[in-house]
C-alpha cells in the first residue's frame, strides 16, 4: 500500500495538528473563534479543490451546496426538532441533490457555460431563501435551537477534529486508485474513456463527493453559529472567498486550499481595521496571485522547483 | 502465427459529417498476428474509420464486430473494456502523475469503490516499463521526458490494456531512424502475442516492412487493397497519389538569377514541444519564380509557410527582400508582402464571399485600386462573380478554395505562399485551379511558394522543386529531373 | 392602463438591458472574454456621473459625459490590468485561460464594488434626470426622461449596427468574431482590434451606466446583480450573438416588468432567473447562439 504523504510531510502534519490542537491553552477566545470558523471554510476550500481537481469543472457558486447542507439541517432542526447528526445527514442528502442537478448540465456543457451556471445556481437559491422567508428567515436569516456545543474550546476541537477527518479522507482520496481514474477523467475526458473508464459515472461521483462535503461542512457551521443565513452560507463573496483561498492555497493539491482557507480568514480578520478595504486588500492580493502565481502557495512549494 | 478467423471485422463501414462524407462503404478483417495498414492522405478518411472503430465517433451505417460481437455504437469506455486498444498519435499522458502511475491507470478496474490497486499492479507495470524501455524513468514526470519517450509511454498503456485489438495512429511520425526500428520491434511484439493491429499511416513506404496487408484510401472511399508492393504499384493509387502524367514549364531563366533571392530560409529548425518539425531547413526563391515545395503529409510543409509567415517560432534566418523577418508580427509580414494562403483557408464562413474579398482589399492605398484589382480577381475565377452575395461557408470546397486564393490575391502579395491547395478537391476543380494558376504565372510577375503532396498538379506550375521529407530538405532541382528521378521512389 | 404601464416600462428597462447586453456580447464575441466586472464598469460610469451632476453642480449632460467617459477608463484598466496579462501570460496554461479570466474579472469587479463602496457607501443614488417633465403616452403619464432613455438605447444600438455593417472597422471587428487568425493572414494586428472593440465596449457599458443611474437609480451593491442579468440575457441569446442579445433583453425586461406590476415587486428577478436555468438544460448555447 503506497503511503499516502510520504516522508517529512507526514511528520509536518502531525506537528500542525498538534499544535493546533493545543490552541486553547495560549491563543485568545477570539482568535479561537476566528480559527473555528476557518477550519470549517478549509473544509468548504478541500471541497472545491476535489470537484476541480478530478471532475475538471469550476464551480463558481460553491456555496449552492454548501448553502442547500446548512439551510437543510437547520430548517429540518428548527422545525422538527430533530437531533444534530440526523439534520446533518439531511443536510447532506439535501446537497447531494443539488450536486446532482448541477452535474447533468456539467457533463453536456463546456468551459464557460458551466461555469455560468454554477453562479446563476447561487442567485438562484438566494432568491429562494428570501422568498420562503416563513421557513427560512429570509435575509435575517434563522436560529436552530441546537448547537454543538456553548463551550468555545469544545467548538474549537470539533471544528479542529470535522477538518482533520476531511482532509484525511478527502487527501486519501486523491491518492488513491479511484482518485487516479477521476484525475484522468478531469485531465483527459477521450484517454480515461479509452483505457476504459466511464467518465460520465466518475464525475457524477466527483460532484456527490464533493457536495457531500459541502453540504456536512454547511450543517456543522451552522450548529457551531448557531444561525443560518444568506451571508454565512451562501452569498456571492463567500463563494468568490472559497475559490480565492483554494487558488492562493494551490489547486489540486487539497491541502493548499485548506491551508489558503486558513490563511485568508486570519488575514482577513487582520486587516480589519481597514473596515471595508479590507476586501479590496484581499481581493487585489488574489489577483495578483493568479497573474503572477497560478499555482498558488503550496503548488509552488511542490512543483515551483520541477518545470 | 496466424489465426483464420478473424478478430475483428468491419462492413460496408460509414459516417458522414453534416454533408461531408468521410467514410464510405469501407469493409476489412483482421486476423489475430495480423498487421493491417490503412493508408491515405489528409481527408481520406482513415483517421475517422479509426475513431468509429473506437467509439470515439459513432457510425451512420455498418458493423464492427470483435469475435463475432457487434460494438458498433457502443460508448468508447465499453469497446475499451471489450479488448479494443488504440495509440493516438499524439502523445496524452497524465501530466501531473510519474509514468509509473500512468502506466497504473491503464491497468486499474472501471470501479468507484477500489481505494487501493491490487497489489499485483504495482509489479505488472513496471514489467511493462521495462518492456518498453522505461523502466529507469518511473518516478519521473511525463514533461521531462523526450519525445520518444512519450510515445513509449503511450505503447505501455496500451501494453497495459491487454487489448485483442490494437490502433496504431502514425506510429513513427516525429522519431528518428533508431527509434523507428524500436517502435517497429514493439508493434512486431504485438504481433507475436497473437493481437490483431491496424496502423494507420498516410506513407505506405514508412510502414511497408511492418505491415501484412495494406487497404488504401481517399476521400472516404476503399480504392486498393493488397500487399504493400501491390498497392504501391496499383494504378488507382498513383494517379490518386501522383496525379497522372507529369508536365514540366519550368523557366530555368528565373532560378538561374544572380542576386539576393527574395525569399531567403536560412537553416531553421522548428521545435512543437519535443517533436522537431523541420530539421536545419533551408529553401530560396528568386523574385517572380515559381517554387514547389513537395512533400506528403507530416513533412513539415505547413511547419515551413507558418514560420516564414511569423506564425510559429524558430531558430535560424528568414531573411525577406535583404531584411530579417524575425519580431516582425504576423500581420505586418502579411502587410509586407508575404501572404498565406493555408490548408485550413481560414475564410469568414458568416460573411458573403464578396466581404470577404473585400477585407482582403482593404489595406490597398485607393478605392479604384481595390475596384481594379477585384474586377480582374473576378475574371480569373468566375465562380466567385455568381456567389459573391452567398456566405462563404455555403460555398463547395473547390470554390471556398478559389475564393481563399482570390482573397490573398486581393492584396496584391508580392510572394503567395498556398498549402496544399488541392487537398480533397475534386479533378474537375483542380484543372480550374491549375489554368488560374497559369494564368498567374504568364500575366503576372508574382511569386509562389507552393506546397503540395499531388505532384501532378505541382509540376507544371514549378520553376524548381524541393522535396521536404520527415522534417528535412531531401531533394532540390528543376521539374524535369524530378519528374525522372522521384516519380518510382515517391510512394 | 396597467398594461399601458407595463408595455411602456418594460420596454424602458429592456432598451436598457439590451444597451448593457450588447456591450458584454460583443466583448465576447470578438475577444472571447467574459467580463464578470462588467457590472463594476457601469457602476464607476454611474456614480461618476451622478457625483459630477450633483456634487459638483454641472448639471446632467456633462455628469453624463463623464460618466461615459469613467466607464470607458474602467474598460481600458479592466482589459491592461485583467484581462491582456492573462491572455499574454506563460504561466498560465492556455486551457484554463477562460477560467482565469473568469475568475480574474470576478476579483477585479469585487474590487471595484468594494472601492466604489468605500469611496460613495452603499446609499442608492439618483441622477437628475437629463429630460425633465412628463409626457402623456397611451394614456399612462411617463417621464419624458424614461422615454428619452429608450430613444437613446436604441439609436446607439441602431448606430452600432451602422458600425459593424457599414464600416470597414465594423466589418473587421465582425471577421474577428468570426476568425481572427483568418484577420492576422489578412494583415490585420490583432492587438488594435481588441483595443477598438474594448474602447466600443466602454462606451456601452458607460452609456448604460449613465442612463441606469438617471432611470432607476444606482447603489454599489448593484454591481454584482448588474453583471448577473447582463451574462443571463447574454446567455440566453446566445453567447456571442448581438441580435440574440437584444431579443433576450426585451424578454428578460418584460418578464421582470410584468412579474413587479402583476405578481410581486421582490419577485422580480426569479421568472428570467428559471427561465435562463431552463434554456441551460434544454438548449445551451442560447436562442441564437452560435459557438
Amino acid at each position: 500500500m503506497k503511503r499516502l504523504i510520504q516522508g517529512p510531510g507526514l511528520w509536518i502534519a502531525l506537528l500542525i495538528v498538534v499544535v493546533g490542537a493545543s490552541g486553547p491553552w495560549w491563543l485568545s477566545a477570539y482568535i479561537l473563534g476566528v480559527l473555528t470558523s476557518a477550519y470549517y471554510f478549509a473544509v468548504f476550500a478541500m471541497s472545491w479543490d476535489l470537484l476541480f481537481g478530478f471532475a475538471g469543472e469550476v464551480n463558481f457558486g460553491p456555496t449552492f451546496l454548501i448553502g442547500l447542507g446548512a439551510y437543510g439541517a437547520a430548517i429540518l432542526n428548527s422545525t422538527m426538532g430533530y437531533p444534530i447528526p440526523i439534520c446533518l445527514v439531511f443536510g447532506v442528502a439535501v446537497a447531494l441533490v443539488g450536486g446532482l442537478l448541477l452535474a447533468v448540465p456539467a457533463l453536456r456543457l463546456r468551459g464557460p457555460y458551466f461555469g455560468l451556471i454554477t453562479l446563476v445556481s447561487v442567485l438562484l437559491l438566494r432568491n429562494a431563501i428570501v422568498i420562503f422567508a416563513g421557513v427560512t428567515g429570509g435575509e435575517i436569516g434563522m436560529t436552530v435551537p441546537d448547537v454543538l456545543s456553548i463551550d468555545a474550546n469544545v467548538n474549537y476541537w470539533y471544528a479542529l477534529a470535522f477538518m482533520v477527518v476531511c482532509a484525511i479522507i478527502l487527501f486519501g482520496l486523491s491518492r488513491s486508485a479511484v482518485g487516479l481514474i477521476l484525475q484522468a477523467s478531469g485531465q483527459d475526458a477521450i484517454e480515461a474513456a479509452a483505457l476504459g473508464f466511464n467518465v460520465t459515472k466518475h464525475k457524477l461521483a466527483a460532484f456527490c463527493v464533493s457536495a457531500a462535503f459541502s453540504g456536512l461542512a454547511g450543517g456543522m457551521l451552522v450548529f457551531y453559529l448557531g444561525t443560518a443565513s444568506v451571508d454565512t452560507v451562501i452569498d456571492l463573496s463567500i463563494a468568490v472567498q472559497i475559490i480565492i483561498a483554494a487558488v492562493l492555497g494551490g489547486r489540486r493539491t487539497i491541502l493548499g486550499p485548506a491551508l489558503g482557507a486558513i490563511v485568508l480568514l486570519l488575514a482577513d480578520e487582520a486587516l480589519r481595521p481597514l473596515g471595508q478595504l479590507n476586501t479590496f486588500v484581499v481581493s487585489g492580493v488574489a489577483l495578483a496571485v493568479i497573474l503572477f502565481f497560478p499555482d498558488g502557495l503550496l503548488g509552488y512549494l511542490l512543483h515551483g522547483k520541477e518545470e | 502465427m496466424l489465426s483464420n478467423t478473424p478478430i475483428l471485422e468491419v462492413e460496408h463501414l460509414n459516417k458522414r459529417f453534416g454533408g461531408l462524407i468521410a467514410v464510405k462503404d469501407i469493409s476489412f478483417n483482421i486476423r489475430g498476428g495480423e498487421i493491417l495498414g490503412l493508408i491515405g492522405p489528409n481527408g481520406s478518411g482513415k483517421s475517422t474509420v479509426m475513431k468509429l472503430v473506437m467509439g470515439i465517433e459513432k457510425p451512420n451505417a455498418g458493423s464492427v464486430r470483435l469475435h463475432g460481437k457487434e460494438l458498433a455504437g457502443w460508448p468508447t469506455h465499453r469497446i475499451a473494456r471489450e479488448g479494443i486498444g488504440i495509440v493516438f498519435q499524439h502523445s496524452r499522458p497524465l501530466h501531473r502523475q510519474t509514468v509509473l502511475e500512468n502506466i497504473k491507470l491503464a491497468l486499474l478496474p472501471d470501479s468507484l469503490l477500489r481505494l487501493v490497486a491490487d497489489h499485483s499492479v504495482d509489479g505488472t507495470a513496471r514489467a511493462i516499463a521495462e518492456r518498453v524501455g522505461l523502466g529507469d524513468v518511473l518516478n519521473r514526470r511525463p514533461s521531462t521526458l523526450p519525445f520518444a519517450g512519450l510515445r513509449r509511454l503511450e505503447l505501455a498503456k496500451a501494453v497495459a490494456r491487454d487489448p485483442k485489438v490494437v490502433l496504431v495512429d502514425e506510429p513513427f511520425a516525429g522519431l528518428t531512424g533508431p527509434e523507428v526500428a524500436m517502435f517497429s520491434d514493439l508493434i512486431d511484439g504485438f504481433r507475436k502475442d497473437g493481437r490483431a493491429v491496424l496502423l494507420v499511416d498516410h506513407n505506405v513506404k514508412s510502414v511497408a516492412a511492418l505491415v501484412d496487408r495494406v487497404l488504401a484510401m481517399y476521400l472516404g472511399e476503399h480504392i486498393a487493397e493488397g500487399t504493400a508492393d501491390e498497392v504501391m504499384r496499383d494504378e488507382t493509387v498513383r494517379r490518386v497519389y501522383l496525379g497522372g502524367k507529369i508536365e514540366t514549364h519550368a523557366r530555368p531563366e528565373l532560378s538561374a538569377r544572380q542576386g539576393e533571392p527574395a525569399l531567403d530560409v536560412r537553416g531553421i529548425n522548428v521545435f512543437y514541444g519535443k517533436a522537431q518539425a523541420l530539421d536545419q531547413v533551408s529553401i530560396h526563391v528568386h523574385e517572380g519564380e515559381f517554387v514547389s515545395v513537395v512533400g506528403l503529409n507530416g513533412a513539415g510543409k505547413t511547419t515551413l509557410f507558418n514560420a516564414v509567415s511569423g506564425l510559429v517560432p524558430f531558430d535560424g534566418d528568414i531573411h525577406w527582400g535583404g531584411a530579417s523577418l524575425r519580431g516582425r508580427t504576423p500581420a505586418s509580414i502579411a502587410r509586407g508582402g508575404i501572404v498565406q494562403c493555408p490548408e485550413s483557408r481560414e475564410l469568414f464562413g458568416d460573411m458573403s464571399v464578396r466581404e470577404n474579398l473585400d477585407l482582403g482589399g482593404q489595406h490597398l492605398p485607393s478605392a479604384a485600386a481595390r475596384a481594379t484589382q477585384l474586377k480582374w480577381l473576378l475574371e480569373l475565377f468566375p465562380i466567385l462573380a455568381e456567389r459573391h452575395a452567398q456566405p462563404a461557408r455555403t460555398l463547395s470546397g473547390g470554390e471556398q478554395q478559389m475564393l481563399a486564393i482570390a482573397r490573398a490575391l486581393m492584396m496584391q502579395p508580392k510572394l503567395l505562399i498556398l498549402d496544399e491547395p488541392t487537398l480533397g478537391l475534386a479533378p474537375v476543380i483542380l484543372e480550374q485551379l491549375s489554368k488560374a494558376l497559369t494564368r498567374l504565372r504568364e500575366t503576372t510577375p508574382i511569386t509562389v511558394l507552393l506546397g503540395e503532396q499531388n505532384v501532378t498538379f505541382a509540376l507544371p506550375h514549378a520553376d524548381r522543386v524541393y522535396v521536404l521529407e520527415h522534417a528535412r530538405i531531401v531533394w532540390e532541382g528543376d521539374p524535369a529531373r524530378f519528374a525522372a528521378e522521384m516519380g518510382t521512389g515517391y510512394l | 392602463m396597467l398594461a399601458s404601464q407595463i408595455l411602456i416600462d418594460g420596454f424602458a428597462i429592456s432598451a436598457l438591458y439590451g444597451l448593457g447586453a450588447v456591450g458584454f456580447t460583443l466583448i465576447f464575441g470578438v475577444s472571447g472574454v467574459l467580463n464578470l466586472a462588467h457590472g463594476g464598469v457601469m457602476l464607476v460610469a454611474a456614480l461618476i456621473g451622478w457625483f459630477v451632476a450633483s456634487e459638483y453642480g454641472t448639471g446632467p449632460f456633462l455628469g453624463a459625459a463623464l460618466g461615459i467617459l469613467a466607464g470607458l477608463g474602467m474598460a481600458y484598466l479592466t482589459y491592461f490590468i485583467v484581462v491582456r496579462p492573462i491572455q499574454r501570460s506563460r504561466v498560465i496554461p492556455a486551457a484554463e485561460q477562460e477560467i482565469f479570466i473568469l475568475t480574474g474579472t470576478l476579483l477585479w469587479g469585487i474590487m471595484i464594488q468594494v472601492g466604489m463602496d468605500y469611496l460613495f457607501t452603499d446609499n442608492p443614488v439618483t441622477m437628475r434626470p437629463m429630460f425633465p417633465g412628463v409626457v402623456n403616452l397611451l394614456g399612462v403619464r411617463t417621464p419624458r426622461n424614461e422615454l428619452m432613455i429608450a430613444v437613446i438605447c436604441w439609436v446607439v444600438i441602431g448606430l452600432l449596427w451602422l458600425l459593424v455593417n457599414r464600416t470597414r472597422a465594423g466589418k473587421q471587428l465582425a471577421a474577428a468574431s468570426i476568425n481572427p487568425r483568418g484577420l492576422t493572414l489578412l494583415g490585420f494586428e490583432l492587438s488594435n482590434i481588441y483595443l477598438l472593440v474594448w474602447s466600443i465596449y466602454g462606451v456601452l457599458a458607460g452609456l448604460a451606466g449613465v442612463l441606469l443611474a438617471s432611470f432607476l437609480g444606482v447603489s454599489s451593491g448593484n454591481a454584482g446583480q448588474l453583471t448577473a442579468s447582463a451574462f443571463s440575457i447574454v446567455v440566453l441569446g446566445g453567447l456571442g450573438s448581438v441580435s440574440g442579445s437584444l431579443v433576450a433583453a426585451y424578454v428578460v425586461g418584460y418578464l421582470e416588468t410584468v412579474t413587479a406590476y402583476l405578481i410581486a415587486p421582490t419577485l422580480r428577478p426569479i421568472p428570467a432567473l428559471l427561465l435562463l436555468v431552463l434554456v441551460m438544460y434544454v438548449r445551451p448555447q442560447g436562442l441564437f447562439g452560435r459557438r
